[in-house]
């Protein structure tokens, strides 16, 4: 009776895990959830991250991926973070050379879950991802065309 | 009566352990057998792992749309390549170079909600996908329902691009990337004679500009095209392409540099570039390159 007992305890750990395997929040549900943060702008392209933790004494590990930007035109950024890690994703835009924004803040501290990008210049741009205080994390940054101006 | 359920438990275990476990990140690498012949083996100029570091959205069908449609010109069909010869696309290269073509002509009619020829295209570009072996990323079905019903024209258009999206990664990440590659250059090809058929019948100067900035986006192209140049057929299109870029030389584009900008409009974040960009394209140079665009895009849908 007492084996039963072990079986079932191991069978209903097994199946606990199971589920909670099955509630992991993919990348593709974060891309979803992105989507419906643009609002109302028009899916471009995704950037799907996911980063170990920054080891002591490290750079904070991060992702880097490069887009064609057309002139005159808004762009949207909309950066999702997976529920299953702790990370909240730094998403920073370059041209060639220079920062030219991110949806953190350093001066206030603030995080935003989106920003618009007033391209005005047609190249190549830089989109570097990492997470905050280099923890380890999983996030989608979304871009989407919101208007030519 | 302890070892029947020992045998279900070890039973349940190599169950659960043979059970499909798709990858939470969406990745289908493992999923589909791909035969030897679709896999580029040639040699590279650049690493296929340096590939995936190439620069993206070279070319978007939702922006070129976007444009034209933005300028107030009404829609054409007679703009489209047409989909009744689709078996001619009988080799990988032409159905990669066709799936572009057609996937551009799709943001072009749903940009436009002309969800009545949609299902024309969406057809095409399922039996192009099939065809190397990414039919698997384009959601055929409910795309044909969306564009049937006339409902939900916004998620067509995102499942839609998102769905090239998909076959892009999966072809850049098995090796395939040269196959990419034809889908960028169909899809900026494409949308270059949208563009350039739109400029003919209602000049106007975005469009000239619009043209005039591709000399940017042609020469990210042709990297990547010209790391498959040993191909013969790349080489042939590479050919084709040099001849638009030598057009463009005759485009000057110059910078004046500012200082970007952070500012919250209603609770938003906007940066705002502060750059300008001066591009100057002479109306001849202009009618030259579209008519060099319409040549080798012709040159393709006729196969």
């Amino acid at each position: 009776m007492k084996y039963r007992y072990i079986l079932f305890a191991l069978f209903a750990i097994f199946l606990f895990g199971y589920s909670l395997k099955t509630n992991a929040q993919s990348g593709q549900e974060l891309v979803d959830i992105c989507n419906i943060i643009a609002d109302d702008a028009t899916y471009l392209k995704d950037f799907q991250v996911k980063l170990d933790a920054a080891k002591p004494g490290e750079e904070k590990p991060s992702s880097r991926f490069s887009v064609v930007l057309s002139k005159n035109t808004i762009y949207r950024f909309s950066i999702c973070n997976s529920k299953d890690y702790p990370g909240k994703a730094i998403v920073q835009l370059y041209d060639n050379n220079r920062l030219l924004g991110s949806n953190y803040i350093v001066a206030t501290g603030k995080n935003y879950p989106s920003f618009d990008f007033q391209c005005q210049s047609t190249g190549v741009y830089h989109i570097f991802i990492d997470f905050k205080e280099g923890e380890q994390g999983l996030a989608v940054a979304l871009l989407s065309f919101v208007k030519k101006f | 009566m302890i070892k029947r359920l020992i045998y279900i438990f070890i039973l349940t275990l190599i169950f659960a352990s043979c059970k499909n476990d798709k990858k939470a990140d969406g990745d289908f690498s493992t999923e589909f057998n791909v035969p030897d012949s679709v896999i580029y083996e040639g040699d590279l100029e650049i690493s296929e792992s340096a590939m995936d570091e190439i620069v993206q959205n070279i070319s978007s069908p939702v922006e070129m749309a976007a444009l034209i449609k933005s300028l107030g010109v009404p829609f054409s069909k007679d703009y489209l390549a047409t989909t009744d010869y689709i078996d001619n696309y009988d080799t990988n290269f032409k159905k990669a170079l066709g799936l572009g073509i057609f996937g551009a002509d799709l943001g072009y009619l749903n940009m436009y909600n002309k969800t009545g020829s949609v299902i024309d295209y969406i057809s095409a570009i399922k039996t192009l996908a099939d065809g190397i072996r990414v039919g698997q990323f384009f959601d055929f079905t409910t795309l044909k329902r969306l564009a049937t019903n006339n409902q939900n024209l916004d998620s067509l258009m995102y499942i839609s691009v998102q769905n090239f999206n998909q076959m892009d990664r999966y072809l850049r990440e098995n090796n395939r990337s040269n196959l990419s590659s034809l889908i960028v250059a169909g899809v900026w090809i494409e949308g270059m004679y949208l563009v350039g058929e739109v400029a003919r019948k209602s000049p106007s100067a975005e469009l000239s500009e619009k043209i005039g900035e591709q000399k940017i986006i042609l020469s990210n192209l042709m990297i990547l095209l010209n790391n498959y140049e040993k191909d013969p057929k790349f080489k042939e299109l590479i050919e084709d392409l040099e001849e638009i870029q030598k057009l463009f030389k005759n485009v000057i584009i110059t910078y004046e540099k500012g200082e970007p900008e952070a500012v919250e409009e209603d609770g938003m974040l906007v940066i705002k570039q502060n750059d300008k960009q001066f591009i100057e394209i002479s109306d001849e140079i202009r009618n030259k390159i579209i008519n060099k665009t319409a040549d080798v895009r012709n040159k393709i849908i006729q196969l």
